[in-house]
């Protein structure tokens, strides 16, 4: 969730006040959950302010649409604001600027401008610093083309390697697993990655050899990935000796000593998915009973 | 033949302007990105959505938005006579059509150019109301795929029977040969979408009939947006954020 887009827009309100306008407390509180064509913020009534977009956000222009209100609510971006006596909905025609929801799920902000819809799924949307999994589909004079479940398969530049010259070209076999970074993510080109950081280092990049891999949803990996680390990984790691690697994308490689102990961990993780907290940590410390 | 009876309810028992039950369910298909079951009553249709992926056959890309592909079919066992050909007839083609063109208008095509997004609906029971039923249940598949949309859609269809007007049709007050107007609207932009007719039906009584649909259209509306922030609770409360 990196990638923002930028978006200019004006505004006398401060960005905290993003969800606690007139227009929008009364329409939608803070707690609750967005579907697709969901107005969450009237910019006509803004200046002067820079905000950043996520995934699942969109500003429409010329937008026409219906805003439900609340008691005493205003309406702001028409010509004379309304206020309503009674909580109605209502249906009007306006022209101005409102970001709306394309997406379902729940709407994240970080300060001090970035909104973004935060949900699950299972295909990826690249993101530009998204740590990925990909698996190697091709190979071409210039690049690598690597799957990683998004629209498009990605590009990996044969020189983006530590120390990468025309000299020094990796080998990859079609189907290795490697983990990658992605740097380039733009509408209508295929997205970029590369196999270093942005020292130029190689850090933790590379592929990744035997283990086991398999695929989750995206909101499965970000939880993975969470920091305090998720009940799962911890109870796992409290017992066992493992490596694992998770891809924004929602792929995630396990590699243990033991064939038992892969399987052991990738069926806790794919379990886990529909588990909270508790539920996982019940769920780890059974199986590692079952175990010794 | 008698539609309403002079009580007042119809064939099934319901009021002129009563719909009936509808229930959806999110994630019927584990393989699709999303998929979706919807019922109308009787009416049951699945739904599955596929992308947005590489673009199939190359010649159909295009670059400047996505390719929004839609097949519906009907299963052998969805009517009451065997069915033959469950698609590629005339009528199935047609459908795909609508529902294709449908569902394009509320995807955000431009955000994910040269690549394809496939929609496949097949009916499961068929008792009226087939293109509404499949529009709403690509919706909400479209909508758990993650695919960016401007707004949801839906359909309802109404019609106009011993001078009056009924809202969502079942099979036998469909195959009466009275006028039939399904209706697709984006609830929130309060803009329609589709709009078909068969028969023929009085320019008066056309608003009034419409109107129906609409407030039908919202109706379901509202019961998708339920099940979408219902299926989102239930993910955040797994999490445990």
């Amino acid at each position: 969730m990196k990638s923002q887009t930028k978006t200019s827009t004006s505004s006398t309100n401060s960005p905290s006040s993003f969800v606690d306008q007139s227009v929008v407390s009364s329409y939608i509180d803070s707690s609750v959950l967005y579907v697709p064509g969901d107005v969450v913020l009237d910019l006509s009534s803004m200046a002067n302010q820079t905000i950043k977009l996520g995934g699942g956000l969109h500003q429409f222009f010329g937008y026409i649409g219906g805003h439900r209100m609340g008691a005493g609510g205003k309406v702001q971006g028409v010509e004379s604001p309304i206020t309503l006596s009674s909580p109605i909905s209502i249906s009007f025609l306006y022209n101005c600027d409102a970001i709306s929801v394309t997406k379902a799920g729940k709407l994240r902000f970080v300060k001090p401008n970035k909104y973004w819809v935060e949900s699950s799924q299972k295909r990826y949307v690249p993101c530009v610093g998204d740590n990925v999994l990909g698996i190697v589909v091709d190979s071409k004079a210039d690049n690598f083309l690597v799957d990683i479940k998004g629209p498009a398969l990605a590009f990996l530049p044969v020189l983006s390697f530590e120390g990468g010259t025309r000299r020094n070209i990796p080998k990859f076999e079609v189907g290795t697993l490697i983990y990658v970074r992605v740097v380039k993510a733009n509408t209508g080109v295929n997205p970029e990655l590369s196999c270093t950081d942005a020292t130029g280092k190689v850090a933790e990049y590379g592929p990744l050899k035997d283990g086991f891999t398999f695929e989750s949803s995206t909101g499965l990996a970000r939880m993975l990935l969470s920091s305090p680390t998720c009940p799962v990984l911890e109870g796992l790691g409290k017992k066992l000796s493992f490596e694992i690697a998770v891809g924004l994308n929602g792929r995630v490689w396990v590699n243990a000593e033991a064939p038992s102990t892969v399987i052991l961990i990738s069926n806790a993780i794919m379990n886990s998915e529909s588990l909270s907290g508790v539920q996982q940590k019940i769920m780890v410390e059974k199986l590692l009973q079952r175990v010794q | 033949m008698e539609f309403v009876s002079p009580e007042g309810f119809r064939l099934d028992g319901r009021r002129p302007m009563e719909m009936r039950q509808i229930r959806a369910e999110i994630g019927a298909v584990a393989n699709a990105d999303g998929s979706a079951v919807f019922e109308m009553g009787n009416t049951k249709v699945i739904a599955a959505v596929y992308g947005p992926r590489e673009v199939q056959n190359r010649s159909q890309q295009i670059n400047d938005q996505a390719l929004v592909r839609c097949e519906y079919s009907m299963a052998n066992f969805s009517t009451g006579d065997r069915m033959r050909k469950p698609k590629g007839d005339r009528r199935s083609t047609e459908i795909s059509m609508v529902i294709r063109q449908t569902m394009e208008a509320c995807i955000m095509t431009n955000l994910m150019p040269r690549s394809q997004i496939d929609i496949f609906v097949q009916v499961l029971q068929a008792d009226g109301g087939t293109r509404s039923a499949c529009i709403n249940a690509a919706t909400l598949a479209l909508a758990d795929a993650g695919i960016p949309m401007r707004d949801l859609v839906t359909s309802c269809s109404a019609g106009y029977l011993n001078s009056t007007p009924l809202l969502d049709l079942n099979y036998v007050e469909d195959s009466a040969g009275g006028p039939d107007v399904t209706v697709g609207i984006l609830p929130k932009l309060d803009k329609v979408t589709l709009l078909q007719m068969d028969a023929r039906l009085p320019i008066d009584m056309f608003e009034n009939v419409m109107q129906l649909a609409i407030e039908g259209c919202k109706a379901v509306a509202n019961y998708i947006r339920e099940v979408l922030q219902e299926n989102t609770k239930q993910l955040e409360c797994r999490r445990g954020t």
